[in-house]
C-alpha cells in the first residue's frame, strides 16, 4: 500500500508541474496501481450500519473513497446534496467519503488520472463516457450492477452509452432531452400566433420577430467551440448523423453527406440570408442563455433542464415557451439525449469498489432522487421532467411549472437520438467549418466540410480504426 | 675564456592550490539547482520519455512508439497551421509590444520630476492578473455590446468583429499587449540606461548630438545586452503563448488563432493523446532552444 501511495503523489506532483511549465509531461515510472495484485483481496462488504449485526464501525476497516460530487459553494441545490450525503456518512459508518469540486473540467479530470489522482468515484457525461471507456478508465462494473436488486430500477436503455462488448462500465446518474425555447411574450408582439414546424417556417418566424421586437435577436446560434453540439441536430433533421458506428467497431465520418453539407448551408442561410443570429455568434454557450432569460433573443436551443436557469435568473415562467425542433427536408426533427452516469475508477481496489458503488447505488435509491426533486419543487428550482429511474414520478414534483411546457417537452422527447459517436475527439474538426460558414459569406459549406473531413480521418479516425482493429486482433 | 652555460633555471613548482568547497555559496546556489532540476530538466527528460510512447495514462508508459509520434504531428497539417499561428503572432508580438517599454524606459529617463511616480504606474498593469485582462479585453471586443465598437461607431467607424472576424483575430490577441506591456521590462531598461555614465551623455552633447542621435549611438548600444535578455524571454513567453489565446479564442475562430501551445492542450485532453502532446512540446522546446542559440551566436559575431 506505501509503494502505491508514494508513486501515485510523485505521479501527480509531476503532472502538475508539467503543466505548470507547459510542457506536458508526466512520470514514466509504473504506475504501482495494479488491480491484478491487489483483486485476492476480499471485498469489504460495506453494508449500511442499520444491517450491521456486530459494531461494524469498530470492527470493519473503514474504507476511504473520493468522490467528485462537493457541489460548488453558491450552487442551488449544495444544501440537498449535504443532506443526503450526511445521510450516507450515518448509514455506511465503515466508509468515508472525501467529496471534492464536483465543477471540475474533462481536462482536470484526465490530469487527475494522468497523475494518479483519479477518483474513485465520478460522473462523466454520456460522450465523455465513450472516450473513458476507450482509454480505459473506467471500471467494468457489470458483476456489481448484475448482483445488484436495484438493476432493474432503471429505465430501458438507461445503460446503452455505458456499455460496450456487454460489459457496463457506468450507472445511470441524469438524463435530459432538447428542443427549442422561445419567448412567449416576443412571439406575442409579433402576432405569431403558431409555432414553425420545419426550416422555412422557423427561419421566417425568427425574422418576424426580431422584426416586430426592435433591439432584440430572433435566434441565438451556438457558434462556439462547443457549436458542433447544435449542429448536429440539424444534421438529423437534414437526415444524416455526422459519424457511423460500424459494426466491427469502427468508426465512419459523414461529414461530406447530402445531410451535413444542407445543414451547413441552412446554418450559412440563418446567417447571411436570413440575418436572424446575433452578430457575435462566437459568443458562449452561457451568453447565449443571457441572451434569452433577459429577453433579448426570442428563440434559443436547450436542454429540459435548463428552464431552472431560466426561472433561476428571474425569468417569467409564465413567458417560457418549449417547442420540438422544427423538421428539416428529411421530415424529422429528433431530440438528442443527453445525461451522465456514475462511474469508478478502474484503480480503486476490490474494497474501495465495493464502497463507490454503494455510495452511488444510495444516491441513485428512490429515497435520494425523491428528496432532490421535492427540493427543487419548494425552493422554486424546477424539475427536470425526465428521470433514469422507473420508480420515481417527476410529475409529483412539476407543481408551478407551466402545462404546456410539461407537454411540449415530452412531445420532443417522442423522437430522441444519441450525440454522433466520437464527439470528444471530433468536435474542433467539426466546429472548424461552422464557425468558418458563420464568419465568412463566401465559404462554400461543402469545400469546408471536404475539408474538415480530411483532416478528422487523417488525424483521428486512422488512428482510433487502426487501435480498434488491433484491439479486436482483425 | 669558455662560458660554462649556467644550468636552466628550474621552474618554480607553481603554488600549491588546495581544491575547498566554500560551503556558504554552495547553500546559498543549492535550493535553486534543485529546484531546476526538479522542477525543469528532469520535466524535460520525461517529456522526452513519454514522447516516445503511445503513453497509455492507467498503465504507464504504454507501448514504445519510438518517433513515431514525431512523424505524425509534422504530417499533419493542423500542426503546421498551427506553427504557422503562432509565429504569425509572436511576430506582430514583436511589430507592436517588444519596443514599447523601450521606449517607456527611455522617456522614463528623462523625467526628473516624479519619476518613481511614474514607475510605479508603469508597473500597474503588470500586477493585473493575465487571465482578468484577457476577459476584460474579451468584453471590449464583444462585436454587439463592447467598449470598442461603440466608441468607433460614436466617429462613425465599424462595427468590427474584432476576435470574431478570422482576418483580424491575431492581431486583436496581440493588441492588449501594447497597452499593457510595461512591468518589470520597463525598469530593466531604465535601470540599464541609468548606469550609462552622465559624463557620456555630457560630452555628447558638447558634441552636439542631438535627442535621437543620442538614443541610436549611446543608449540603444549601452543596453544592447539588456535587450537580448529581454528578447530571449519575450520570444519563448511569445511563442508558448496559452493563457490569454485560451481566453480569448480558444484557437478560432475556425482555427485562426490556433497555436502549437493550445494544440498540445488539444492533444492531451480533448483527445488523450499523451505521448502526442509530448512530442509537440519537445519540440517547440527545441524551436526556442535553437532560436535562443542563434540569437546569442549573432550577438557574440556583432561584439
Amino acid at each position: 500500500m506505501k509503494r502505491y501511495k508514494g508513486s501515485t503523489h510523485k505521479r501527480a506532483a509531476l503532472l502538475t508541474m508539467s503543466l505548470a511549465f507547459g510542457l506536458l509531461t508526466a512520470c514514466g515510472s509504473g504506475n504501482g496501481n495494479d488491480p491484478a495484485a491487489e483483486s485476492a483481496a476480499t471485498p469489504a462488504g460495506n453494508t449500511p450500519a442499520a444491517e450491521n449485526t456486530a459494531e461494524p464501525s469498530k470492527e470493519a476497516a473503514i474504507v476511504e473513497i473520493t468522490v467528485w460530487d462537493k457541489p460548488a459553494p453558491d450552487a442551488a441545490t449544495k444544501a440537498v446534496a449535504e443532506e443526503l450525503q450526511a445521510k450516507f456518512d450515518a448509514a455506511y459508518p465503515n466508509i468515508k467519503v472525501i467529496h471534492e469540486d464536483e465543477t471540475q473540467t474533462p481536462e482536470k479530470f484526465l490530469a487527475a488520472v494522468a497523475g494518479g489522482e483519479q477518483p474513485d468515484v465520478f460522473r462523466p457525461s454520456f460522450p465523455k463516457m465513450q472516450e473513458y471507456v476507450q482509454a480505459g478508465i473506467v471500471a467494468d462494473i457489470t458483476d456489481l450492477i448484475n448482483a445488484s436488486p436495484d438493476k432493474d430500477r432503471f429505465i430501458d436503455g438507461a445503460f446503452n452509452m455505458a456499455t460496450r462488448d456487454g460489459k457496463i462500465y457506468g450507472v445511470p446518474l441524469s438524463m435530459y432531452s432538447t428542443g427549442v425555447y422561445y419567448n412567449k411574450k416576443l412571439f406575442e408582439t409579433a402576432g405569431i400566433t403558431s409555432l414553425p414546424a420545419t426550416w422555412d417556417e422557423f427561419a421566417a418566424t425568427a425574422k418576424t420577430v426580431q422584426e416586430k421586437n426592435p433591439g432584440t435577436i430572433g435566434f441565438d446560434i451556438l457558434g462556439m467551440d462547443w457549436g458542433d453540439w447544435h449542429f448536429e441536430y440539424y444534421v438529423w433533421q437534414a437526415g444524416g448523423d455526422l459519424t457511423e458506428l460500424q459494426p466491427d467497431g469502427t468508426v465512419k465520418l459523414n461529414f461530406t453527406s447530402e445531410a451535413t453539407v444542407t445543414a451547413l448551408q441552412y446554418y450559412k442561410d440563418l446567417k447571411w440570408t436570413h440575418k436572424v443570429v446575433q452578430s457575435n455568434v462566437l459568443q458562449s454557450f452561457e451568453e447565449n442563455n443571457k441572451d434569452f432569460y433577459s429577453g433579448k433573443s426570442a428563440m434559443i436551443l436547450g436542454a429540459s433542464d435548463a428552464y431552472n436557469t431560466f426561472v433561476g435568473q428571474g425569468m417569467d415562467p409564465s413567458v417560457i415557451g418549449f417547442m420540438p425542433y422544427p423538421v428539416g427536408p428529411a421530415g424529422v426533427g429528433p431530440s438528442q439525449v443527453g445525461g451522465s452516469f456514475w462511474a469508478i475508477s478502474p484503480s480503486a481496489t476490490p474494497e474501495k469498489r465495493q464502497a463507490a458503488f454503494d455510495y452511488i447505488m444510495f444516491m441513485s435509491s428512490k429515497e435520494a432522487f425523491e428528496t432532490r426533486l421535492q427540493f427543487n419543487k419548494d425552493n422554486g428550482l424546477g424539475v427536470n421532467p425526465f428521470t433514469v429511474v422507473k420508480d420515481v414520478d417527476t410529475s409529483n414534483y412539476v407543481e408551478g411549472m407551466p402545462a404546456d411546457f410539461l407537454s411540449a417537452i415530452r412531445k420532443a422527447a417522442e423522437t430522441q437520438q444519441l450525440e454522433y459517436y466520437l464527439k470528444s475527439s471530433l468536435s474542433p474538426y467539426v466546429v472548424k467549418p461552422i464557425q468558418k460558414v458563420l464568419l465568412d459569406q463566401n465559404a462554400d459549406p461543402l469545400t469546408e466540410l471536404k475539408a474538415a473531413e480530411q483532416l478528422a480521418q487523417k488525424e483521428v479516425i486512422d488512428k482510433y480504426n487502426t487501435d480498434i482493429l488491433s484491439q479486436s486482433g482483425k | 675564456m669558455k662560458l660554462e652555460s649556467s644550468p636552466p633555471l628550474k621552474a618554480l613548482p607553481a603554488p600549491r592550490t588546495r581544491f575547498r568547497i566554500r560551503w556558504t555559496p554552495v547553500l546559498f546556489l543549492l535550493p535553486s539547482i534543485i529546484v531546476f532540476i526538479v522542477f525543469k530538466y528532469y520535466l524535460i527528460f520525461s517529456a522526452v520519455q513519454i514522447s516516445l510512447f503511445n503513453y497509455d495514462i492507467v498503465n504507464p508508459p504504454g507501448r514504445f512508439v519510438g518517433l513515431e509520434n514525431y512523424f505524425v504531428f509534422l504530417q499533419t497539417s493542423t500542426f503546421w497551421l498551427a506553427l504557422k499561428n503562432t509565429f504569425i503572432i509572436f511576430l506582430l508580438s514583436v511589430a507592436l509590444t517588444f519596443w514599447v517599454p523601450i521606449v517607456q524606459a527611455i522617456f522614463l529617463s528623462e523625467i526628473r520630476k516624479a519619476n518613481g511616480v511614474y514607475r510605479v504606474l508603469y508597473q500597474i498593469p503588470s500586477i493585473l492578473p493575465v487571465v482578468a485582462g484577457a476577459l476584460l479585453w474579451k468584453w471590449m471586443y464583444n462585436p454587439d455590446s463592447g467598449l470598442f465598437n461603440y466608441l468607433l461607431g460614436k466617429i462613425g467607424l465599424g462595427p468590427y468583429g474584432w476576435l470574431n472576424d478570422i482576418n483580424m483575430t491575431k492581431f486583436a490577441i496581440v493588441l492588449p499587449g501594447f497597452f499593457a506591456s510595461g512591468g518589470i521590462g520597463v525598469l530593466l531598461y531604465y535601470a540599464a540606461i541609468k548606469s550609462i555614465p552622465a559624463e557620456l551623455f555630457e560630452s555628447a552633447k558638447i558634441d552636439g548630438c542631438g535627442p535621437w542621435r543620442r538614443i541610436r549611438s549611446l543608449v540603444l548600444p549601452n543596453i544592447r545586452f539588456v535587450i537580448l535578455i529581454q528578447f530571449i524571454s519575450f520570444m519563448s513567453g511569445a511563442l508558448l503563448a496559452f493563457d490569454n489565446i485560451f481566453i480569448l479564442t480558444k484557437g478560432g475562430p475556425a482555427d485562426a488563432s490556433l497555436v502549437v501551445s493550445l494544440l498540445i492542450q488539444r492533444s492531451a485532453f480533448e483527445q488523450s493523446n499523451f505521448g502526442m502532446s509530448a512530442a509537440l512540446s519537445f519540440f517547440m522546446f527545441l524551436v526556442i532552444a535553437l532560436l535562443t542559440v542563434i540569437q546569442f551566436k549573432l550577438q557574440k559575431e556583432e561584439n
